[in-house]
């Protein structure tokens, strides 16, 4: 027994010397826990969706909505655009479609001149969307037929009279009228959420299928919601396009970083000083491991998206060019990481431990896993930073919004520019270091 | 010829190679001996342009050494102390590797792979990963990896660390024909049976400052004695250290004492007095003196503690 308990104690005093691994079992899913934690706690309602609206009806209830959407903290209504001159313009129907197909924000909601008359029966909403997120749409729909339906009370009454007056005729419809507006009156002051409830069922049957818009229920001919969707429409498979960059970055993350802290076991084993007492130069062997790392990550990833192609449909091909350029970028600012880390550790343990962590973080909050929006403000900043939210970001723009080349120039730009600038630290570094 | 000036060479907390001035002629074994520390590896590292020196320069046929000299390097082939070798790739695709970054055309590096193979005796075994190998086997590969180029100047770097007695042998056999062929080889130990079985001419290096140099024989004249007394350690004599320290200085070794005699010792007074306390003649020999003994007069250490 004795012995048993001191191999045990051996094997705790080199877990406890191995800090990558304490790491790995402590610090990174407390952190981990943490992000996540922090999201589906609260209510699990995020703040400030971005969403375009435009008013323009007159009507009280229209202007009731309006103040409803401006008060609440769950969105972030946006009613104009910077034009081309860089002059501020209220949204059109035309600016604001543009602005969602942009990706500016994932939905629009229009209240048409025409939403609500005198002689309508029921309020007629207008909603663009893209659904490049299936979390964010069910979200936001959910959300703002929260907001409108409380609002709309008076526009039930109003046209559930309306309604009973043109089949009953006047006389028999106006008592008629006033018992079911007792009776409605009651119905909501006894249990709202039983109404909205119901309502928000027959809301979100209709959505993602715009042809559907049942009239089966009850509700549903109160709010009539023309839905549009501007963007993916023609996406063969849907839920595979959206996730696939966000698994195939971070496997490219941890493939990379691998291979960057290849050079620790390569100067351990003293390899590396006798490729240097060859005719070759220590930039040439950084050169020669930037490209390397960036073409392996090219090749993983296209053949993850090839798998993608294979086994879900995932149409690569219709913007191909503009993927490998995605390809190409995301490769490189991921190399640019991985050696950053060979260059500011000191041993292959700790770089890995250390990526480990820093991968699945950025993982977390760049949204290779879950939609950004739902992560608590600040951390959507830190969520900039990262690679994984612009590699991400840009995945879905190629595949999903088909952007063409001008339209990822951004998403290109800021992953070269992040290569560029890591590529400089680690360079300075690596002339400082030991590793080399 | 290679002409070492005045290169020191510092590390953030010592200073490795202090002052260091060497030259070393063509076709020569010279060998570097010193204890761990003293500064080997570093020189042999500025040799090969794989660090620069703080001061002085390294010249190899008058053209100056440095890290960005990539040139010169085809000329030298360096046994690094540690085995740099790939664990996980076979023997021959290891060499194939190194010997690729010479630019050697295919057909060449096919060949030159097989023949250095051949040399260290591992061509049966040329499929083999590295991690399968013997420590002997590795330390042969190790050496045969530095020689694909076929380099004029070999810089053996402890290449028989961890060797069995039989791959020490082969690569003494191996060496000694290099030199036979017109190779210059600089042979860094310290082991001082080494240096005196393969080296003509030697320097030795303490504490990165070389306090002597040239060959072995003349160096060991320099001693105040001729010859030491070793004497073996048995059941009689381990008793009688008292006296033997009478005659002169006295080393504990593992399995013997060897005897540095002072100067006016007569060696009939040391067997006359020997036999008076019944030691036996077989117990006892006459040497030449070691490297070792003249280490031990120059510093006052035991070249290996
Ligand atoms: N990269 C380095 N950074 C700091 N100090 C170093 C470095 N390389 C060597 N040294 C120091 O320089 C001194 C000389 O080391 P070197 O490796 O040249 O000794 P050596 O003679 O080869 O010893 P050994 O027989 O053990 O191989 C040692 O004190 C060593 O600690
Ligand atoms: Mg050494």
């Amino acid at each position: 027994m004795k012995t048993i308990l001191n191999l045990i104690k051996k094997d705790y005093i080199l877990f406890w010397h191995d800090k990558p691994a304490v790491s790995l079992t402590f610090l990174v899913p407390i952190i981990l826990i943490y992000i996540f934690g922090s999201i589906f706690s609260g209510g699990g309602s995020p703040q400030g969706i971005r969403m375009a609206f435009i008013n323009n009806s007159n009507a009280s209830v229209a202007k009731k909505i309006e103040t409803a959407l401006d008060t609440s903290s769950s969105f972030k209504i946006i009613k104009s655009y910077i034009n081309d001159k860089g002059k501020e313009v209220k949204f059109d129907t035309n600016s604001v479609k543009d602005f969602i197909r942009r990706g500016n924000a994932s939905a629009a909601l229009i209240i048409p001149e025409d939403a609500y008359t005198d002689t309508s029966t029921s309020l007629r909403l207008k909603f663009y969307y893209d659904p490049k997120n299936a979390i964010e749409m069910q979200m936001i729909q959910g959300l703002l037929q929260q907001t409108i339906m409380a609002e709309i009370p008076s526009v039930f009454t109003a046209s559930m009279q309306r309604k009973a007056e043109s089949y009953l005729g006047m006389e028999k419809g106006s008592s008629f009228n006033r018992q079911i507006a007792s009776v409605i009156s009651k119905y909501y002051n006894v249990d709202t959420s039983v109404i909205l409830h119901g309502m928000k069922y027959s809301f979100s049957d209709s959505v993602g299928s715009d042809s559907s818009r049942k009239a089966g229920n009850f509700f549903s001919n109160i709010l009539q919601m023309d839905k549009e969707q501007l963007v993916g429409a023609n996406v063969t498979s849907p839920d595979a396009t959206r996730s696939v960059g966000g698994w195939a970055v971070m496997f490219l993350l941890f493939t990379i970083t691998g291979a960057s802290t290849s050079l620790f076991d390569e100067s351990k084993s003293g390899v590396i000083l006798r490729i240097l007492s060859s005719p070759i130069s220590r930039v040439q062997i950084l050169w020669s491991k930037y490209l390397y790392n960036i073409s392996l990550g090219c090749i993983q990833l296209f053949v993850l998206f090839f798998m993608g192609y294979l086994l879900f449909n995932i149409n690569i091909f219709s913007n191909f060019l503009n993927l490998v350029l995605m390809i190409i970028a995301a490769s490189a600012a991921s190399t640019a990481f991985g050696m950053l880390l060979a260059a500011f550790c000191k041993t292959a343990a700790q770089a890995s431990g250390l990526g480990t962590f820093l991968i699945l973080t950025m993982s977390a909050v760049g949204g290779a896993w879950f939609p950004t929006f739902i992560l608590p403000p600040f951390i959507q900043i830190i969520s900039k930073l990262t690679i994984v939210y612009w590699a991400v970001d840009g995945f879905l723009k190629v595949l999903w919004n088909g952007y063409g080349f001008m339209d990822i120039l951004p998403y290109l730009g800021v992953l070269i520019a992040i290569a560029v600038v890591v590529n400089l630290v680690s360079l300075w570094k690596f002339k400082r270091g030991t590793i080399l | 010829m290679i002409s070492i000036k005045n290169i020191t060479k510092k590390f953030p907390t010592i200073t490795a190679l202090d002052n260091i001035s060497l030259d070393i002629n063509e076709k020569e074994l010279f060998g570097l001996l010193g204890p761990n520390g003293a500064g080997k590896s570093t020189l042999m590292n500025l040799l090969v342009g794989y660090v620069n020196a703080d001061e002085g320069e390294i010249l190899i046929d008058g053209e100056r050494i440095s890290t960005d000299n990539l040139d010169i390097r085809r000329k030298i082939g360096l046994v690094p102390q540690t085995l740099a070798l790939y664990d996980d790739l076979s023997a021959q695709d290891n060499l194939e590797i190194f010997g690729s970054f010479f630019n050697l055309k295919k057909s060449a590096l096919k060949y030159v792979v097989a023949e250095k193979l051949n040399m260290v005796q591992l061509y049966d075994r040329k499929k083999d990963k590295v991690k399968t190998f013997s420590g002997g086997m590795k330390r042969r590969l190790n050496l045969a990896a530095s020689l694909l180029h076929d380099p004029q100047i070999i810089l053996c770097d402890e290449p028989t660390v961890g060797v069995d007695p039989q791959s020490r042998n082969a690569i003494f056999e191996y060496l000694i024909k290099l030199n036979e062929q017109g190779k210059t080889i600089i042979y860094t130990t310290h082991y001082m049976e080494e240096a005196e079985r393969l080296c003509s001419r030697i320097a030795i290096i303490d504490f990165g400052k070389i306090i002597s140099t040239g060959v072995i024989e003349t160096l060991l004249e320099s001693l105040p004695y001729s010859q030491t007394i070793l004497i073996n350690k048995n059941h009689s004599t381990e008793k009688k250290t008292e006296l033997f320290q009478k005659f002169g200085e006295l080393i504990n070794e593992q399995d013997k004492y060897e005897l540095k005699p002072t100067n006016k010792l007569k060696l009939s007074e040391f067997f006359a007095s020997m036999e008076e306390n019944g030691i036996n003649y077989e117990s006892i020999e006459i040497k030449k003196p070691s490297l070792e003994a003249l280490f031990l007069h120059l510093t006052g250490r035991r070249l290996r503690d």
